[in-house]
């Protein structure tokens, strides 16, 4: 029985990784397709031609590849900051919560993992989120409304899933992928800039170029202002991968899908509303801080699965 | 240039043949860290018997039986050595004090014990950690054992020293539910 059960989660997080890798795949071509268009805007309009093949447009793909390492290492040191900042997070020891220090403890037994730095967040609000951008430089942060409110087994389903967040790697995953998407939307918006400036400049001066040029101009437009929705999609989708992939790993260390199930349906209720979470970092909780999800709103723009879909996941792996 | 494409293949295969050792040892590695874990936690939980028997022993004045067994099932997996010992033993004594638990239930003034309440809480974490680390550990033998028998390892491993672990099992059938006398 316990065979099937494994074979059941390696599966269910073999298919999470695949997406996960087809999704950033997607957000890497948004990103140098529009570098690229950059570039050949910015070739044509300076060389008077509309090269097929742009250097520019190398050029400017190459510099985003630069600017976006560059950009996620800042970010990996900041955003570790901007969430633990949160005035009501303060470090714990064991003797002021035995039973959590201990629950951490378990998990990071299972997961091979080392042990996290434990906090709790000052609230009535039912969460819990994960942070770290590095093996052996975790957190882990529950509330106080629920440590209040969950039984262990609830509590070890859910720390196991922000352990299985810290053992993926996703937070430092995560802050890539936003970084990507932040940079999409800032050359988007240089394009519109140069666009606008182009087609201005046109209006008022030689007007030697061809009406081609005036179709390219707003191709560039529908794409800079599409590519960055696109991307914002492309990372919320990912974000929802990698909700149902901790689920997945929270399943593997704790061998008991149950106390995941039924922690997830007190904190459906309960969750929002939580005061002084910013929006950069809801993705991080295990369920949204700012809004609930239900599987009837629309999922495109959403940071995680709707609650009723990742218990019905939950439940096929226990069955 | 034929001689360099020998060549070539030659470090080729010698690159291939040190990662695959090296990756066997890496794996034994890991088997034996992973065992240390669960010593590490058997002891404490050995520890930790003695102070739950030393709380419970003056108010539980009929259940001495269960004492006895507890103690005895306790002193069983202190003695025992190796996953193939421990594990049967280690199982017994999960039952044992399972059942004294239960008989905790019964006195309301044992249950309210703060010392109690810790003491079953350590208990459990320990118990826990036990089972985790057992995962960890089986996991990890497991790809260990797969890999030392499949091709091209298994060619050379036994005569190199990498022998197959042994699995740490808790066997079920011990791990029964203790009686709870219904009121």
């Amino acid at each position: 029985m316990s065979a099937t059960a494994t074979t059941d989660f390696v599966a269910a997080q073999k298919a999470n990784r695949r997406n996960t890798m087809l999704l950033l795949a997607a957000l890497t071509g948004i990103a140098a397709f529009t570098g690229y268009l950059v570039g050949w805007a910015l070739e044509g309009e300076l060389t008077d031609s509309v090269p097929l093949w742009s250097r520019a447009g190398l050029a400017i793909a190459a510099v985003l590849a630069v600017v976006s390492v560059v950009w996620s290492l800042i970010s990996l040191v900041i955003g570790d900051r901007l969430v633990l900042g949160m005035a009501s997070a303060k470090p714990i020891s064991k003797e002021d919560a035995p039973q959590l220090y201990n629950v951490v403890e378990e998990i990071s037994i299972a997961a091979g993992q080392p042990m996290p730095r434990v906090m709790v967040l000052e609230t009535d609000a039912l969460n819990a989120f994960a942070t770290g951008s590095q093996v052996g430089n975790g957190t882990i942060a529950v509330t106080r409304g629920l440590l209040d409110t969950l039984t262990r087994d609830e509590l070890q389903g859910v720390v196991a899933h922000e352990m299985a967040h810290l053992a993926n790697l996703d937070t430092r995953y995560m802050v890539v992928v936003g970084v990507t998407v932040g940079l999409i939307a800032l050359v988007c918006d240089v394009l519109l800039r140069t666009t606008a400036w182009g087609s201005s400049g046109r209006s008022s001066g030689s007007g030697k170029k061809g009406s081609g040029g005036g179709l390219l101009i707003i191709v560039l437009i529908v794409v800079a202002i599409v590519a960055p929705l696109a991307a914002k999609a492309v990372q919320m989708a990912v974000s929802r991968q990698r909700e149902y992939l901790a689920d997945a790993t929270s399943v593997q260390f704790t061998r008991n899908p149950n106390g995941l199930i039924s922690a997830l349906g007190k904190l459906a209720d309960k969750a929002a509303p939580f005061p002084g979470v910013s929006r950069a970092t809801q993705h991080l909780f295990i369920v949204n801080p700012v809004q609930t999800f239900t599987s009837k709103t629309p999922a495109l723009l959403a940071t995680h699965p709707a609650v009723e879909d990742r218990i019905a996941r939950l439940r096929n792996l226990g069955g | 240039m034929s001689f360099w494409i020998i060549v070539g293949v030659l470090a080729a295969i010698a690159v291939w043949l040190i990662a695959i050792y090296n990756g066997l040892v890496a794996a034994r590695n890991q088997g034996q860290t992973a065992w240390s874990q669960i010593d590490v936690q058997l002891k404490r939980r050995h520890d930790l018997i003695p102070n739950l028997v030393q709380v419970v022993k003056d108010a539980m004045g009929y259940e001495q039986e269960t004492l006895t067994k507890v103690v005895q099932a306790r002193n069983a997996a202190a003695a025992a050595t190796g996953p193939a010992q421990s594990g049967p033993a280690e199982a017994a004594l999960s039952a044992a004090t399972r059942g004294l638990f239960a008989l905790v239930e019964n006195y309301p003034q044992l249950k309210a014990n703060d010392n109690i309440k810790q003491l079953q809480e350590e208990l459990t974490t320990t118990e826990n950690k036990i089972a985790f680390a057992r995962q960890f550990y089986n996991d990890s033998v497991n790809a260990y054992n797969t890999r030392i028998q499949s091709f091209p390892a298994v060619v050379a491993a036994a005569s190199l020293g990498f022998h197959p672990m042994e699995l740490f099992n808790m066997p079920e059938a011990e791990r029964e539910v203790p009686k709870v006398a219904l009121r």
